[in-house]
C-alpha cells in the first residue's frame, strides 16, 4: 500500500523513493520504538516503576488496605490555645533553627470575630505538590503515607518550595552554627542539622516511628513513637495516629467530629484534619 | 604612517578592543568576587528568603534561554524548510544559542543550594517534574549545539594537527537536518516547559494558567532570531564591515516583529482572561495586591507591553524604520529587555503575593519584599561578562560569518 502510493509519487516533482527495504526498516523502528517505549515505562526496566501508583494514576491507596498504614494527624483549633508549645518542642527535637520553624502557630478570627489559635505543619499529602515538582526524586511519599526528604539526594533548587501550598518548607540559606535554645528545656535533639543548601520541613518525627515500630510500640498511643508536637500539647490538640485503623486514636477523633482539610480543592489530600472551633470557620 | 605599521603588526589589538576587553575583564572579576562570596558562605548572602526563593537569577537563567532560541528557530528554517537564504545567520544564531544556554546553566549552578550536586537529576529520575524534563532537555540541546557547531570548531587552524578529528567534524555535520529536527522539538518542548514551571502550580493563582506555556515558547521564537540580527548590525557598526546581507537582517526583522504581534494577540487575551471572565477570587485579590501595592502594571505595561512589544513592532515593520540598521538594533536591544522584564514579572510577581492556606480571616496577605541585592546583581554582572566575552572571542576567533564576496 504504502509502496504503491511512494511509486505512484515518483511522477510528481516531490521524490519520494521508498524501497521495500526502507518501508520495512521503517515498520521495525516503529514496533521497536512501541516495544521499547512499554518496556521503559510500565516494564521491569522502566526509572518509574519504583513511584507509587497512586501518584502516577491519582488513585487513592485502599483505605484500610491489610498491612499499610497511613499515619496521619488531627488537629482541633477548638481546643487549641497557642501556647506555641509543639513549636519549641519541634525545634528542640528536629534541631531546627528557631526562626524558620517547621510548626507554625498563628492567631486566627473567625467569620464573627472570636479569635482562635491555628497551628500547621507539613500536612504529609498524598498528592504533594513539592513531591511532584523535585527534579531529582528527593522528597517522596512513603508507603505509610509520610512526605519525607533524602538530604544526600537535594540539590537545592527550591522548588518544592515554590510548589508547596501551605508554606511548609526551609531552605538551610547558610551553614548552621546557631546554639538551640530550646533544647534541652522543651526536649532533646534527637536528629543531625541538615547541610546548608537542601530543603527540611516537619517529618511528622519519622525517626520515631521508624524506631517504635521496629520496638513493637505502636505511634499515636506511645508516647516514644509519637511526634514531639502530639507529645507535648497541653491541651490535647493534637492527636496522631494510623488513619487506616478504627480503632487508632485519630481516626475515633475523626469519626466523632466534623473535621476538614486545608485547601482542599487543591486536591493534594492532606494527612492532617482540622477540627473546626465552635463557630464554625469562614466558608 | 607609523599608526599603520602598528596596526600591521598587531592588526587586532585596537585601543578599542584594549578598553574592551578590560572592560570584559571588571565584568569578570565582579562576578568571580560575587561567586566566590556565594559559593563560600552560601545562599545567606543573597536576599532571596523562604517566602521569595526564586528570583534575578531564575529570571536571568530563563532570559538567556529565551534569547538563545535564535538557534532553533533559524536551525529549524534552514535544515527542516529549506530556505537556504538564511544559511549564512545560522552559525551567528547557533553560537549566541550556545552562549545563552551555557549562561543560563552557569546562573542555575549558582543558585541552586548544592552546586556539587549539580549531576543529580541525570542519575536521579522524577519523570514527573517539569524541572527534571527541563535539565535534561538543556543538557541535550546544548550537545546538539555542540555537534551543530563541531565542523566551525574544526576548521580552525588549530585542529590542523589531528586531520582525523576534523573529518570527524565534518561528518557529524552531515546530521545537520536531524539535529536540526531533534534540536526543534527539544527546544519547543524546553521553551513551553520553563513557562510551564510556573502554569503548573495550583496555590499560586498569578501562574496557575494554560497560557503560561504558550507565551514562554511564542516569546521565544519571536525574539530569539531579533538577538542575531541585532548582534550582526552592532558587530558590522564596531568592525566596519558588512556582514551579512542586509535584506536578510530585515527578513528576520520582520519576521521578529510578526512573532511579537501573535505574541502580543495572546498576551492580551491572557491579560483579559485573568482580569475579566476567567478570573477567581485568588487570582483576583493577588493581581489587586501587586497593582496596588508593588510596581508590577509599570513593569507589565511599559516594560513589557510598549518597550518590549509595541516599540520593536514599529521599528522592525514600518518601512520607514526597518532599512536603518540603528532602529533595526535599538528594536531588537529593546525586544530583548522586554524578554527579561517578562521573566522577571513572572517570577517575582508570583512569590510575592503570599501564599493563603489558613482558615481563618485575620490573615491580610501583604507583598513578601524581594529587591536583589548586591551579590545577586554581581553574579549576574559576571555571567553577562561571560556571555559578552565568550561573544567577542567567537566573533574573533570563529568564522561565524560567511566570507565576505571580493569586492
Amino acid at each position: 500500500m504504502t509502496e504503491k502510493k511512494a511509486r505512484g509519487k515518483k511522477k510528481t516533482r516531490v521524490v519520494v523513493r521508498l524501497t521495500r527495504r526502507d518501508f520495512l526498516t521503517m515498520a521495525g523502528t516503529a514496533a521497536a520504538s512501541v516495544v521499547a517505549a512499554q518496556a521503559l515505562t510500565t516494564g521491569p526496566l522502566s526509572p518509574f516503576s519504583e513511584l507509587r501508583q497512586s501518584q502516577v494514576s491519582g488513585e487513592h491507596p485502599a483505605d484500610g488496605a491489610a498491612g499499610t498504614k497511613h499515619w496521619g494527624m488531627s488537629i482541633d483549633l477548638g481546643r487549641c490555645i497557642g501556647c506555641e508549645y509543639c513549636t519549641r518542642a519541634c525545634t528542640a527535637v528536629n534541631d531546627v533553627k528557631a526562626d524558620e520553624p517547621w510548626n507554625i502557630v498563628v492567631q486566627e478570627r473567625t467569620d464573627n470575630g472570636r479569635s482562635f489559635f491555628f497551628s500547621r505543619p507539613c500536612l504529609h499529602c498524598q498528592h504533594a505538590p513539592c513531591v511532584e515538582v523535585c527534579p531529582v526524586g528527593a522528597t517522596f511519599v512513603r508507603d505509610d503515607g509520610l512526605v519525607v526528604m533524602d538530604y544526600d539526594r537535594c540539590i537545592g533548587c527550591r522548588y518544592c518550595e515554590v510548589a508547596c501550598p501551605y508554606d511548609a518548607r526551609r531552605f538551610n540559606w547558610e551553614e548552621r552554627s546557631d546554639e538551640n535554645t530550646f533544647a534541652p528545656t522543651w526536649g532533646l535533639t534527637e536528629i543531625d542539622r541538615r547541610p546548608r543548601g537542601v530543603v527540611e520541613k516537619c517529618t511528622f518525627c519519622v525517626h520515631r516511628i521508624d524506631a517504635g515500630l521496629a520496638e513493637g510500640l505502636t505511634p499515636g498511643v506511645d508516647l516514644e513513637a509519637t511526634p514531639a508536637c502530639v507529645n507535648i500539647c497541653p491541651v490535647g490538640a493534637r492527636v496522631f495516629g494510623d488513619l487506616n485503623d478504627p480503632a487508632s486514636p485519630v481516626s475515633e477523633v475523626l469519626a466523632s467530629h466534623p473535621t476538614f482539610r486545608l485547601r482542599q480543592e487543591l486536591g493534594t489530600e492532606p494527612s492532617v484534619y482540622y477540627i473546626p472551633p465552635d463557630e464554625g470557620i469562614p466558608s | 604612517m607609523t599608526t599603520l605599521a602598528l596596526s600591521r603588526r598587531l592588526p587586532w589589538l585596537t585601543p578599542g578592543l584594549l578598553a574592551w576587553i578590560a572592560f570584559l575583564a571588571v565584568l569578570l572579576a565582579i562576578g568571580g568576587v560575587a561567586a566566590a562570596e556565594v559559593l563560600l558562605k552560601g545562599l545567606e548572602v543573597t536576599n532571596l528568603t523562604d517566602a521569595v526563593p526564586w528570583g534575578l537569577w531564575i529570571t536571568i537563567d530563563l532570559s538567556a534561554i529565551a534569547l538563545g532560541a535564535g538557534a532553533f528557530t533559524l536551525s529549524a528554517v534552514v535544515y527542516l524548510f529549506g530556505l537556504k537564504r538564511f544559511q549564512s545567520v545560522v552559525r551567528l544564531a547557533v553560537f549566541i544559542g550556545f552562549i545563552g544556554y551555557t549562561t543560563a546553566l552557569l546562573t542555575l549552578v549558582m543558585d541552586i543550594g548544592r552546586p556539587d550536586r549539580f549531576w543529580h537529576p541525570w542519575v536521579y529520575w522524577n519523570v514527573h517534574s517539569v524541572l527534571w524534563e527541563i535539565t535534561w532537555c538543556i543538557t541535550i540541546y546544548l550537545l546538539i549545539l555542540i555537534v551543530e557547531f563541531a565542523p566551525i570548531i574544526v576548521d580552525l587552524r588549530f585542529f590542523e594537527r589531528w586531520p582525523r578529528l576534523r573529518s570527524l567534524g565534518h561528518r557529524i555535520h552531515v546530521a545537520a537536518p536531524a539535529l536540526a529536527l531533534a534540536g526543534l522539538l527539544i527546544s519547543l518542548l524546553h521553551q513551553s516547559s520553563l513557562g510551564a514551571t510556573y502554569g503548573i502550580l495550583r496555590s499560586r493563582p498569578i501562574w496557575f494558567k494554560p497560557s503560561m506555556p504558550i507565551m514562554f515558547v511564542i516569546s521565544a521564537i519571536a525574539v530569539g532570531p531579533a538577538v542575531a540580527m541585532a548582534t550582526t548590525f552592532v558587530v558590522e557598526w564596531i568592525t566596519g564591515k558588512r556582514k551579512i546581507e542586509h535584506d536578510l537582517l530585515r527578513t528576520l526583522a520582520r519576521f521578529s516583529g510578526l512573532g511579537l504581534l501573535l505574541y502580543a494577540y495572546i498576551k492580551i487575551w491572557d491579560l483579559a482572561a485573568v482580569s475579566y471572565y476567567g478570573r477567581t477570587p485568588a487570582s483576583d485579590t493577588a493581581l489587586f495586591i501587586l497593582r496596588g501595592q508593588t510596581p508590577y502594571n509599570f513593569g507589565f505595561w511599559v516594560g513589557e507591553m510598549i518597550l518590549g512589544i509595541a516599540v520593536p513592532v514599529i521599528l522592525f515593520l514600518v518601512p520607514r524604520f526597518n532599512r536603518s540598521p540603528f532602529y533595526l538594533s535599538v528594536g531588537g536591544g529593546l525586544a530583548m529587555l522586554g524578554i527579561v522584564f517578562n521573566r522577571w514579572n513572572v517570577t517575582v510577581s508570583g512569590l510575592v503575593v503570599p501564599l493563603a492556606y489558613s482558615p481563618g480571616t485575620l490573615f491580610q496577605p501583604t507583598p513578601q519584599p524581594y529587591i536583589p541585592n548586591l551579590t545577586e546583581w554581581g553574579v549576574v554582572i559576571g555571567v553577562v561578562g561571560y556571555a559578552l566575552a565568550m561573544l567577542t572571542l567567537g566573533i574573533r576567533f570563529l568564522p561565524l560569518f560567511p566570507k565576505p564576496a571580493p569586492e
